[in-house]
């Protein structure tokens, strides 16, 4: 029973943890950059409709709303300035300094607005889906905000799938991953498809986390944790296939959930980041990480 | 006399860093070590100590990793518990852990030397996470506050003392890593940072290279984290934070990340700066975050890279200016074939050549040997390559002498570069072996078979960017393959690599460009300088892929006098697509055509084939049968 309701809680943690690996993977195909920022992102979103509702008494919907597209311009704009700066010059900046260190400003950029605007305390956005926990029978339990995490990575995944295998625009997003300056010469517009991703990102992430946070809840700095962790499924999933980064997701998830139920509440992270440190570190090659970005 | 200049060698700037770091520093802790003021500059200085390794190692290597703030935890709680719970000595502490932190450093960093920098870089962004996670929670290293220390740095030392000894170990390691990035070894690590092939290429064993990288990084945050402890008497968990280590990358791009001076300055200036103002040090992710970004868009190099351009303006102006010329008009005029032209017979050239090079001794001296046109030096029995169930090569013979050019073409996809690859050690054939000079070099890497004096030219221009021409031929020249970084550190072979490159670049007639940053040459040049790069290392064997590519008639004119030159000395393997230049200077072709070799024969041989016409029709005008005669 005990193990039942961890390996469900597990599923809702490890749900997001696999969108977000498909977010990252998909985003580094096309501008060669990891997104360490899209945990920030999830915090913004999850703080900022709590601020709304809580100190400004917005009503929820607006104020969801107003989040999402206050995330959105904020993501067009960072792509507009920084990230065009940075590739669209007459010289392509590139290498592995900058597939870490722009984000990686971007993540501790985020933190720094949201220390200001919302504080250090735990804060979680209004539960959308109010009541009590599901029973399943048998003792186990799934919180309603759990299942609508769920949903709404199982229909992100759908979309995916058949956009990325069924339409011109997916095919151009994957070519443009294959070969970047082949997916130019054949006119594709990479620029386009790294702003739309990059957008697309933060919206979802910013919708997972406001679905998520009553959960756990969100401080200003939880934002780190799941972009990497996020980012390691991808990696288990070498970048490319879509499925492998689910299943790797949702079994971090669980691990992580496991962990904390038998281990250690205090050390179930800690435990958690050794495992995938450690799992990096002696087979890389496993996890597409042998591949140097050209 | 000779031998401290050795010691000291001719570059003046590790010296001058060196001096500057410990004059100021001396300067600020001898005199305000008891102000406000004087302690924030000697809590700066703990954390250049971390930043100038990290100058090494991030910067100027371009080795990535997000593990410095947690080897600065490491020293500074190993200092805490060593002096604080088991009493001893902060100094002998500092040691002990210092020496310690190597062991760690060597074992993480040998789990991960045979993959990419992507997995270091992602396995160590966890690293603060996992130490953080642990020290909050672990109460005998005293949780969510920290360990108290009873002893200083200097034993029983005023403030005073302690940031003399703070000033002095901060100019050891400016002194250590600035003559480091400016020995041979330094130019081994730059060359590995910008293209690890490359790299292999030219000898460098690149996974042992990496691995002292690494420790070397993390030996110096170790060495900073335990004057910290030191000097600061208490270790907050928050010292190995994810922030904490983005402080320190912040500390490092500005102040330049390839400069260890720069870094340094970083450090102090950042810190001093979230130091004496409440508002920094409130929205200091914020403003951290502003400002990678911007250092990033704007100057890669940061202050010290603002400083240096500066510097570049207004040298013209200075007395040296005609180092900063420009080559728009600059014609190559090989040297190398000049000795026949002028009609100098074999004897006095070679008493001309005695009194120039060592260089041109040696290839004199293969020029004279006889016997060499006929020796076996490269042989390739039954190899095969076949990718998944896709077959490239199969059963290729190939036997070469040690003098003379050897054309190999073929339509495109035939076989040639994964030959070409096979024979120089990038790409392991799935059947077969090759033998050079009698041994069997199958399974040698790259960077082994350089040794043995295979070299290589790469069909897309592969230089080191950032570096000058004379660095670029001396990589090939510097011989410290066997050689460990401390060596680097103690003595420099650099100025001998680079009297050898400058033999290489003024027998290949460039001699004048010696000094001039690759980026800006044409791109005849830059495959001329690749050339001279390949030929500096004396090489028994060369490997050309498409040399030619890119270049006007009247520079592949050119190329094939030196081509022709180069063949009278060593043995050379020729990928070409310019099947007019190959029938010209060949002495045997060979002809791949869907992984097997359909056709092998002179150049006239070649020109009159009916096979070769066909399989390579179109390809070139000299195929037409007005090329025959």
């Amino acid at each position: 029973m005990k193990l039942g309701n961890l390996i469900i809680s597990g599923i809702v943690t490890g749900s997001i943890y696999a969108a977000f690996a498909a977010c990252v993977a998909l985003w580094y195909r096309v501008s060669n950059i990891l997104n360490l920022a899209v945990g920030d992102f999830a915090m913004i979103g999850a703080l900022g409709v709590d601020n709304l509702v809580r100190v400004h008494h917005w009503k929820l919907a607006p104020a969801i709303a107003a989040t999402l597209g206050a995330v959105s311009l904020g993501a067009y704009l960072y792509d507009r300035i920084v990230l065009s700066l940075a590739q669209d010059g007459r010289t392509r900046q590139e290498g592995i300094v900058v597939t870490f260190f722009f984000t990686f400003a971007l993540s501790f950029f985020l933190e720094g607005i949201a220390e200001l605007l919302y504080g250090t305390d735990v804060h979680a956005a209004p539960a959308i889906w109010n009541g009590q926990s599901l029973s399943l029978g048998g003792g186990l339990h799934v919180d309603r905000a759990g299942v609508l995490v769920v949903a709404f990575a199982a229909l992100v995944g759908v979309a995916s799938v058949l956009v990325l295998r069924g339409t011109l625009q997916g095919k151009a997003v994957e070519a443009c991953g294959e070969n970047f300056f082949g997916a130019r010469i054949v006119g594709i517009d990479n620029r386009k498809y790294r702003r739309l991703l990059f957008i697309l990102s933060a919206l979802l992430a910013c919708v997972f986390g406001i679905l998520e946070s009553p959960i756990t809840g969100y401080t200003y700095d939880s934002g780190a944790a799941i972009s990497l962790t996020g980012f390691i499924a991808a990696a288990f999933a070498g970048f490319q296939k879509p499925g492998k980064a689910v299943v790797a997701g949702l079994s971090i998830g669980i691990i992580e959930a496991l962990l904390g139920g038998y281990v250690s509440a205090n050390y179930a992270d800690t435990i958690l980041y050794a495992l995938l440190a450690a799992a990096v570190l002696i087979r890389p090659g496993a996890m597409g990480l042998d591949i140097v970005p050209e | 006399m000779s031998g401290r200049r050795r010691w000291l060698g001719t570059d003046r700037g590790p010296l001058l860093s060196t001096a500057f770091v410990l004059v100021a520093g001396l300067i600020i802790a001898g005199g305000s070590a008891n102000s406000y003021f004087g302690s924030v500059v000697i809590l700066a200085l703990t954390y250049a100590i971390v930043t100038a390794g990290m100058a090494v190692q991030i910067g100027f290597s371009q080795q990535v990793v997000f593990s410095q703030s947690v080897f600065m935890g490491l020293g500074a709680y190993g200092v805490a518990v060593l002096n604080g719970k088991v009493g001893w000595p902060s100094l002998l502490a500092l040691v002990v852990i210092t020496i310690a932190s190597g062991g760690v450093a060597w074992v993480i960093g040998k789990a991960v030397s045979g993959a990419s920098g992507l997995a270091l870089a992602v396995a160590t962004l966890m690293f603060p996470l996992i130490a953080f996670g642990y020290l909050s929670y672990a109460n005998w290293l005293g949780g969510s506050i920290g360990l108290p220390l009873t002893g200083t740095l200097w034993p029983g030392g005023s403030a005073t003392a302690n940031g003399i000894l703070t000033v002095v170990i901060v100019a050891a390691v400016v002194f250590a890593t600035t003559r480091l990035v400016a020995s041979d070894i330094g130019l081994e690590m730059y060359t590995l940072g910008v293209s690890e092939n490359t790299a292999q290429a030219m000898g460098v064993r690149t996974s042992r290279r990496r691995l002292e990288l690494f420790i070397l990084g993390s030996v110096l945050a170790t060495l900073g984290g335990a004057v910290y402890a030191g000097t600061q008497l208490f270790v907050p968990p928050t010292l190995v934070q994810a922030t904490a280590e983005l402080s320190l990358l912040i500390m490092l791009f500005v102040g330049g990340r390839r400069s260890v001076l720069g870094a340094v300055l970083g450090a102090v200036g950042i810190q001093y700066f979230t130091g004496i103002s409440n508002t920094i040090s409130v929205h200091i992710l914020l403003i951290e975050g502003v400002l990678i970004t911007v250092v990033l868009l704007i100057e890669p190099d940061g202050v010290a890279g603002i400083v240096s351009s500066l510097w570049r303006r207004a040298a013209p102006r200075l007395p040296f200016a005609e180092l900063v010329a420009t080559d728009a008009a600059y014609v190559p005029t090989p040297g190398l074939g000049q000795g026949e032209e002028a009609g100098i017979s074999g004897e006095l050239a070679v008493a001309e050549e005695t009194q120039t090079s060592a260089f041109r001794r040696h290839f004199a001296a293969r020029r004279a040997d006889e016997a060499a046109a006929t020796t076996t030096l490269l042989e390739v029995r039954g190899v095969a390559k076949e990718y998944g169930g896709l077959v490239v090569l199969r059963d290729i013979d190939l036997t070469l002498p040690e003098r003379g050019i050897f054309g190999l073409c073929g339509p495109n996809g035939a076989g040639k570069s994964t030959l070409l690859g096979i024979v120089g050690g990038s790409i392991r054939p799935s059947a077969g072996t090759v033998i050079l000079a009698g041994e069997d070099i199958t399974a040698l890497p790259a960077a082994e078979r350089f040794d043995r004096g295979v070299s290589r030219t790469f069909q897309a221009v592969r230089l080191i960017r950032g570096r000058t021409v004379l660095d670029n031929v001396a990589v090939a020249c510097l011989r410290s393959q066997r050689s460990s970084l401390l060596r680097g550190i103690v003595i420099s072979r650099l100025p001998r690599a680079r009297a050898d490159a400058m033999e290489a670049l003024e027998y290949l007639g460039l001699g004048e460009l010696a000094h001039r940053e690759v980026g800006s040459l044409t791109l005849e040049t830059q495959r001329m300088v690749e050339l001279a790069r390949a030929m500096a290392s004396r090489p028994s064997l060369l490997l050309l892929d498409e040399p030619a590519s890119g270049l006007s008639e009247i520079q592949r004119e050119r190329l094939r006098e030196l081509l022709r030159a180069i063949g009278e000395v060593t043995c050379v393997l020729l990928v070409e697509h310019d099947l007019d230049l190959i029938a010209a200077i060949a002495e045997r072709i060979l002809v791949l055509e869907s992984g097997a070799l359909v056709f092998t024969g002179t150049g006239e041989e070649f020109r009159s084939s009916e096979l070769v016409n066909s399989l390579l029709i179109g390809a070139s005008p000299t195929t037409t049968p007005g090329g025959e005669q």
